[in-house]
């Protein structure tokens, strides 16, 4: 799932870190992590499951903005 | 001596795909003294690669000692690492981040992800970009993976 890193390299504004889940338990839990890879957007204010295709994820950050 | 955590055959691999590399790549490593388990194998994973060109380079920063450094970077969780563009002595910071061991499937990501930052490129499809150039305000995008 390199497409958040894509999308940082692309915008000053975005940043992506990729999280190793079961290192980081209980932000993991924080965030219900459930099945990976998980994308969270803006500390959860949007939520995405799965690998996404990068239209998706622009309509997820999207709503999420919105929120 | 230690035990190389890289085989040959997974070594010579990376060095093929390696030939993509353009321009150089600094990996800035953050680790912690107590309570990381992963911290020592993570340094040396990435000591093992950028070891494999000389467009590679890797700083190690310590998450306490050198906390001024990580918070400039955004880095919070050891071992972390960030994936920076490297111009003459100048660190370019792209928000490119690992927190946790980049293990099995995401070592994959993280060789992709040296190539990408060295390319200076997203390679995003056009409308994407378009969107991402007219943001307002900070994403932050976390991506909680495993390594199997």
């Amino acid at each position: 799932m390199v497409l958040a890193h894509r999308m940082a390299l692309e915008s000053p504004l975005v940043e992506a870190e990729m999280i190793e889940a079961m290192e980081f338990p209980e932000l993991s839990a924080r965030h219900d992590v459930n099945g990976v890879p998980q994308t969270t957007i803006n500390d959860g204010a949007g939520t995405l499951v799965g690998a996404a295709p990068e239209s998706y994820l622009v309509t997820e950050i999207q709503k999420a903005l919105k929120s | 001596m230690q035990t190389r955590l890289l085989n040959d055959a997974i070594i010579e691999q990376v060095r093929e795909v390696f030939d993509q590399l353009q321009e150089p790549v600094e990996v800035l490593f953050f680790g912690q003294e107590a309570g990381c388990e992963y911290c020592e194998d993570t340094l040396q994973l990435v000591q093992e690669i950028v070891a494999l060109s000389d467009k590679l380079g890797v700083r190690v920063y310590d998450l306490d000692r050198d906390a001024s450094i990580a918070q400039q970077y955004k880095v919070d969780k050891a071992p972390g690492i960030v994936i920076a563009g490297r111009d003459g002595d100048q660190v370019q910071d792209y928000g490119i981040r690992y927190a946790g061991i980049p293990a099995g499937h995401e070592f994959s990501s993280l060789v992709h992800d040296l190539i990408l930052v060295s390319g200076r490129d997203s390679g995003l499809d056009a409308k994407t970009r378009q969107f991402l150039a007219g943001l307002k305000e900070p994403i932050l995008l976390q991506v909680f993976v495993t390594p199997t």
